[in-house]
């Protein structure tokens, strides 16, 4: 495999298990924050 | 041949009334000016990250990136990676966004003011808003175009068919494009942020899920070997290919450090983020997905050049990649395909329209506000405004057939913008001696180029190539910081 399609074969591999695994993350707190900036914006008004 | 069916529909029917709730259920919290056009400022990073991902990722960016993967295989996706570098040097360093979100701005002509005076933020406003919607206005006819192709129901119908069915691209997108323009309306960034959090979810989940399976059933070596044998070494390398090369790369690189620093979609999150901290760590989060926005598409392109070819009867270089998921999605995967496209195209719409409000707002009609106005008095009038933009793409961008190359259109529309208004920006930020006429220059500078440009492809065309549109978009942001300088120093400092 020559240096520039193993440099495109790890990128693609980096995106999908990145994403995959910032999906799931940013899913699960941020609901945290928008409760937080709802309870936040309640408070205010 | 789709695989669309009943069951794809009602996972896109379920998509849109969480939608449709999501943005309503917010509308109580929106009270103030503040909190309309930026949640109150109390984002903090994680739906930070979400709104800024689903915002800058709409049908467009899938079909460009798709078609340059297609066009120039593994390379055209080189921007994504200069995009990525700039966010996080920028997110790292803070450099513009922390002055930025520290000055308690609503917007970038607002900043202006305070060192320019009031003439360079109406003038920035005008350019900003003129840039963004002429720049917005193509988004529902592609995104439209894109819909009705991995449907099956191809752009434009067959004679002999009922005017409804004949239209059914454009009225598709209206209905899209009401709900999108009644949430946004009813909840403003509250609203936005919300569904942009849901539509995050569901279009990652989408894009990832269509990915894995390309790798899976086709397998990368499979794509690699394709573009090896149809584009060669400039297809994995951009300076190996002759419609690339250098002058590509440099503007690519000031394209996207000027959008960066001065798409005022993506300013919006910074404003609205509960501190400037935040607001860097959000720009941080986010840097990578912009190389995941073009080389996810990218490799759909590439599937398409390898199941497809070059030059198919019927397929062009844009329609090619959603020819090609048509065939590829089984039933139920394509349900999840569109409901994750609809999500990346609301989110977008949604983001857009909220923020050239907040600017023609905020600094374009601002002589016409009277001080003495109530924030019930200024709520009615940006969601008027917000009503009014949405009649504006309605009639511009879908029902009026646009005339002019789409690339040309999309690069010419952004550099009048960004070249100029990343030159104010640093100026305004770290140069002390910068002055009103170095600024005024700038501007019109920055916007001449492009300009001048696309006049020369009407009325010189072999001019115009020999120029190239790289080096004419480089000498746009090279001329507005010259213009600066020579402006700046020809006057005397305040």
């Amino acid at each position: 495999m020559s240096l520039a399609r193993a440099f495109w074969w790890l990128l693609a591999w980096a995106c999908l298990v990145w994403y995959s695994t910032l999906t799931v993350y940013v899913a699960w707190k941020g609901v945290r924050d928008i409760r937080r900036m709802l309870d936040e914006l309640r408070r205010r008004s | 041949m789709s695989h669309f069916g009943w069951i794809d529909g009602g996972i896109v029917g379920l998509y849109l009334l969480a939608t449709m709730a999501a943005g309503f259920a917010v509308r109580r919290y929106v009270g103030k000016v503040e909190d309309f056009l930026l949640a109150g400022r109390e984002m903090d990073v994680h739906l930070g990250i979400a709104s800024l991902a689903a915002t800058e990722f709409g049908i467009v960016t899938c079909m460009y990136a798709a078609e340059s993967g297609y066009r120039y295989g593994f390379s055209g996706s080189v921007p994504g990676i200069l995009m990525a570098v700039s966010m996080f040097v920028v997110g790292w360093t803070g450099f513009c966004v922390k002055p930025l979100r520290e000055a308690g701005v609503m917007t970038l002509p607002e900043l202006f003011e305070r060192r320019f005076g009031a003439g360079v933020r109406r003038a920035s406003g005008v350019v900003i808003v003129l840039g963004g919607l002429l720049n917005m206005g193509v988004f529902l006819r592609m995104g439209g175009e894109f819909l009705m192709t991995v449907v099956g129901l191809g752009a434009t119908a067959a004679g002999g068919e009922s005017w409804a069915a004949s239209h059914r691209l454009e009225l598709t997108m209206s209905a899209l494009l009401l709900m999108v323009a009644v949430y946004t309306i009813v909840g403003g960034m509250l609203s936005v942020l919300v569904t942009d959090f849901l539509q995050f979810v569901v279009m990652s989940v989408g894009l990832v899920v269509v990915t894995w399976l390309l790798l899976a059933k086709v397998g990368f070596a499979a794509l690699a070997q394709t573009v090896e044998a149809k584009l060669g070494a400039g297809g994995f390398n951009p300076l190996a290919n002759p419609e690339m090369g250098w002058p590509y790369l440099f503007f690519n690189a000031f394209f996207t450090l000027g959008t960066v620093l001065t798409w005022q979609t993506m300013l919006q999150r910074v404003m609205a983020a509960k501190d400037a901290s935040t607001g860097r760590r959000i720009y941080v989060g986010t840097a990578f997905f912009f190389v995941c926005r073009f080389l996810i598409p990218g490799l759909w392109g590439i599937a398409a050049l390898h199941a497809l070819g070059a030059g198919a009867p019927g397929v062009t270089s844009l329609s090619a990649m959603p020819t090609w998921l048509a065939g590829f999605l089984p039933v139920g995967l394509m349900g999840l395909l569109i409901a994750a496209m609809l999500a990346a195209d609301m989110s977008t719409d949604s983001s857009y329209m909220l923020t050239w409000t907040s600017v023609i707002y905020n600094d374009v009609i601002a002589p016409w506000r009277r001080p003495g106005w109530t924030e019930r008095k200024g709520l009615l009038l940006n969601r008027l405004l917000v009503a009014a933009i949405g009649v504006f793409l309605l009639f511009y961008g879908l029902w009026y057939p646009l005339g002019s190359d789409l690339w040309t259109y999309l690069g010419v529309t952004a550099a009048i913008y960004l070249a100029s208004m990343s030159t104010l920006l640093v100026a305004c930020c770290y140069w002390r001696r910068a002055t009103p006429r170095g600024a005024a220059a700038a501007i019109v500078v920055g916007a001449a180029f492009p300009i001048a440009y696309l006049v020369l492809q009407q009325v010189a065309p072999s001019v115009s190539a020999g120029i190239g549109p790289y080096w004419s978009g480089i000498l746009a942001y090279v001329g507005a910081a010259l213009a600066m300088v020579v402006g700046s120093l020809t006057q005397e400092a305040a």
